[in-house]
């Protein structure tokens, strides 16, 4: 018997359904053994898991704060992915977003409730920082035809650095230098009243709090999904990112789209950046066990991936793995060792991207009709 | 184009499922259970072999004096930030009173004043407010005591020492290390290497290689995992461990390590909590009421050192002998403290053992990181 897998010629619309539906039941099922094996009782797990990362009292709120970022990552990759732009830094992207977020929110902030201007300039300059980081890979690949995957995941650490450099290391704009504990341990200036971003408590789970980023994330992924769809530029994009030859044909600037495409990739990250400092940290977050330790950027691919670059669906996704690791984290403790939660949410991540492969490709099984016996090579003798 | 649509179709039944769940979902009621519900938060793994598995040594002191009367749990690999505020909360949801905040950085003073019912624990700060009380102590002298075994046992007088962050408390144990190492082996200098991480194996592997390359033949550490440990075993060089009794990370080069005892001060608080005469406060152990010891030593440590050693464990205890008193240089070889003078834990500014923020001579290294 031999297996091989081959591409579908055409994608019956049940497929497209069943599995997704049929990968996340596949997942459940796995992680029920792994559960069963490491005496958990898997139906009480996951009744646990649904409860803290979407029921319990004030979940909700929590899930919004990893959902929010995980919004902006995943609109990132899938704006840079479109056009096969495998823009791998939009970790480092939303580091460059929170420091020139918070930069201006120190430099424009004020007393006082929250301020149109200054969010603004906290927005505007969150994405400049980001779309300023992403055209360093976009103009060596757009002028040098260099790897922007190499490049722009190595400047990763480059950002991550140069965050903790400028709390940690050096007495910097960002770092608070005044009053006692802030000789103890390096912290950052806290944000002044005008550059904290506003929340909305919603009657739901006893105050639901919304943050603006929330809302911010969803009017990016409104304009994204208009942009790739309805405009000239998206349509380009998406020609160079299924044939270069047919863009360049076309007549389609190429160096130009990769260096658009980049900082429009970049300017999300770092929008989420500023979203992070306004929104959450409410201080230029420069510890190397904060931020950075979450790893945003990366989750924002696999956003990115299982919402097939769509950018409605990768709000949605990021919603739901937002509260898959806020309830990693309820989870967790005495009787629930971290890595048996890492290993459920990745055997759920694993089960869900690789059924996406099966709505691509087929499984093809053939039987061999005879018995193996060694048979005449005719090619070796041509 | 059908692509993106058919994708709309997949979510649509996910987010029908969710949205059912919020209409139909009950607030749980608070926990009405009688045992006192306290958390502990790391930010490493509750088995690192080093600061986390310190920490969750004292959890388990208190489980084992308290029994039925106390429930407790804890969070292991905790980043700073959101993910702590986003785990008090899920921890205040399930009725937890005190959460022991077992490093510096993770309350701050919006945080707590949000959570007004939680007495929070914070280990190494200062930031003391109505419901947070700050704990930590004088590994130092023990660290000092360790750093003799490190003198004693290099014959170069070339020590390394792997390091987290260029934050006083790392700077001042660095120090205590070197003037120590100096006490047994006069002329000796302590090279560090930063790993701006407290718990990170991998960098902290690194720290120690670069550092044995730099030709140093006794290896120390102020980080949370017995990584350097490992590394030294390897090439087959003296090593000094640090929180936690970690000799089975590296029997053969282990000397010894300032260890942590941090149950005892957990228990008075959660007992005091219980009867309801917590108050906030700043604690800060020492060799004499048990917070802080050496670890056994290793079997490099000759005879003669260890009763060394000992002697001045004895001399520490008994307030005859204190590592920080001048005259100290700093490594320009300016007298920072002069003559006589006995350091303070809070006063002094840049001269007091939280303000620390020099080298004493001997270090090679840049204390800004």
């Amino acid at each position: 018997m031999r297996v091989g897998i081959e591409q579908r010629l055409d994608r019956p619309r049940w497929l497209v359904v069943a599995v997704p539906v049929g990968s996340v039941v596949a997942a459940f099922v796995l992680a029920a053994i792994v559960l069963a094996v490491t005496g958990h009782n898997p139906v009480s797990t996951y009744k646990q898991l649904f409860e803290a990362g979407f029921l319990q009292q004030g979940s909700l709120t929590q899930t919004l704060t990893v959902a929010t970022p995980l919004a902006f990552t995943g609109l990132a990759a899938a704006a840079a992915f479109r056009m096969k732009l495998y823009n791998i830094g939009a970790e480092g992207q939303m580091y460059m977003g929170t420091i020139v977020g918070a930069g201006a929110g120190l430099y424009f902030g004020g007393r006082g409730g929250p301020s149109v201007f200054v969010i603004g300039a906290m927005v505007i300059g969150g994405c400049l920082g980001g779309a300023g980081w992403a055209l360093i890979p976009g103009v060596l690949r757009a002028f040098f035809n260099a790897s922007e995957i190499l490049t722009s995941l190595l400047l990763n650490y480059v950002a991550g650095l140069l965050l903790t450099y400028l709390i940690f290391e050096s007495e910097s704009y960002w770092r608070q230098t005044t009053g006692f504990n802030a000789t103890v341990f390096p912290t950052s200036k806290p944000l002044p009243g005008s550059a904290i971003w506003p929340k909305w408590v919603l009657g739901l789970q006893g105050g639901l709090t919304v943050p603006l980023g929330a809302f911010l994330a969803v009017l990016c992924a409104a304009l994204l999904w208009v942009a790739y769809r309805r405009t000239r530029f998206g349509f380009e994009v998406q020609v160079a990112g299924d044939s270069e030859r047919a863009a360049r044909y076309a007549g389609v600037r190429l160096r130009r789209k990769v260096l658009a495409v980049m900082a429009l990739s970049g300017a999300i990250a770092g929008a989420g950046g500023a979203s992070y400092v306004g929104d959450f940290s409410h201080a230029l977050d420069g510890d190397p066990n904060g931020l950075q330790k979450l790893g945003y950027g990366y989750t924002g691919i696999v956003v990115a991936a299982l919402g097939r670059y769509n950018p409605v669906a990768v709000v949605v996704i990021a919603f739901l793995l937002g509260g898959l690791e806020n309830a990693g984290n309820t989870l967790q403790g005495v009787d629930f060792p971290a890595g048996l939660v890492g290993v459920v949410q990745g055997i759920i991540l694993f089960s869900v991207l690789g059924g996406e492969l099966l709505t691509r490709y087929r499984l093809r099984v053939t039987w061999r009709q005879h018995a193996p016996k060694p048979a005449p090579a005719p090619e070796a003798a041509a | 184009m059908k692509r993106a649509k058919l994708s709309l179709v997949a979510a649509a039944p996910l987010t029908a499922m969710i949205a059912s769940l919020l209409i139909g979902a009950t607030p749980t009621p608070a926990s009405a259970a009688t045992p006192y519900k306290a958390a502990w938060i790391y930010v490493g793994p509750h088995n690192d072999g080093g600061w986390s598995q310190a920490q969750n040594d004292g959890r388990l002191y208190v489980q084992k004096a308290l029994g039925s009367r106390v429930e407790t749990t804890y969070k292991e690999n905790i980043a700073v930030g959101t993910q702590f505020s986003q785990t008090v909360a899920s921890l205040s949801a399930q009725g937890y009173k005190m959460i022991f905040a077992t490093s510096y950085g993770y309350v701050t003073p919006q945080l707590a004043a949000q959570y007004p019912n939680i007495k929070f624990e914070q280990a190494t700060g200062t930031l003391v407010a109505k419901n947070v009380s700050e704990y930590f102590g004088a590994a130092e002298d023990t660290i000092f005591l360790s750093g003799m075994a490190a003198g004693a046992a290099s014959k170069t007088g070339k020590i390394g020492f792997v390091v987290a962050y260029p934050i006083p408390e790392v700077i001042r144990h660095t120090n205590a290390f070197t003037l120590g190492a100096q006490l047994t082996h006069p002329g000796a200098t302590v090279r560090v290497v930063w790993t701006h991480s407290w718990y990170d194996p991998a960098a902290e592997r690194k720290a120690a290689q670069s550092l044995y390359s730099a030709g140093v033949d006794v290896l120390g550490q102020n980080v949370d995992s017995p990584a350097t440990g490992e590394f030294a075993e390897s090439v087959g060089i003296p090593w000094v461990g640090y929180d936690s009794n970690s000799s089975n990370f590296g029997p053969k080069s282990w000397l010894t390590a300032s260890v942590y005892n941090w149950g005892p001060y957990e228990l008075t608080q959660i007992k005091d909590a219980i009867a309801g005469t917590w108050k906030s406060g700043f604690y800060y152990g020492s060799i004499k009421d048990g917070f802080t010891k050496l670890a056994p030593f290793g079997k490099r440590v000759s005879a003669k050192t260890r009763a060394l050693i000992l002697k001045y464990e004895q001399k520490i205890e008994n307030g005859t002998y204190y590592e920080f008193t001048g005259p100290l240089y700093d490594q320009q070889g300016k007298l920072r403290v002069r003559k006589g003078v006995r350091m303070q834990v809070l006063q002094g500014g840049t001269n007091s053992l939280y303000g620390m923020n020099w080298f004493v001579k001997g270090v090679i290294g840049s204390p800004n990181g």
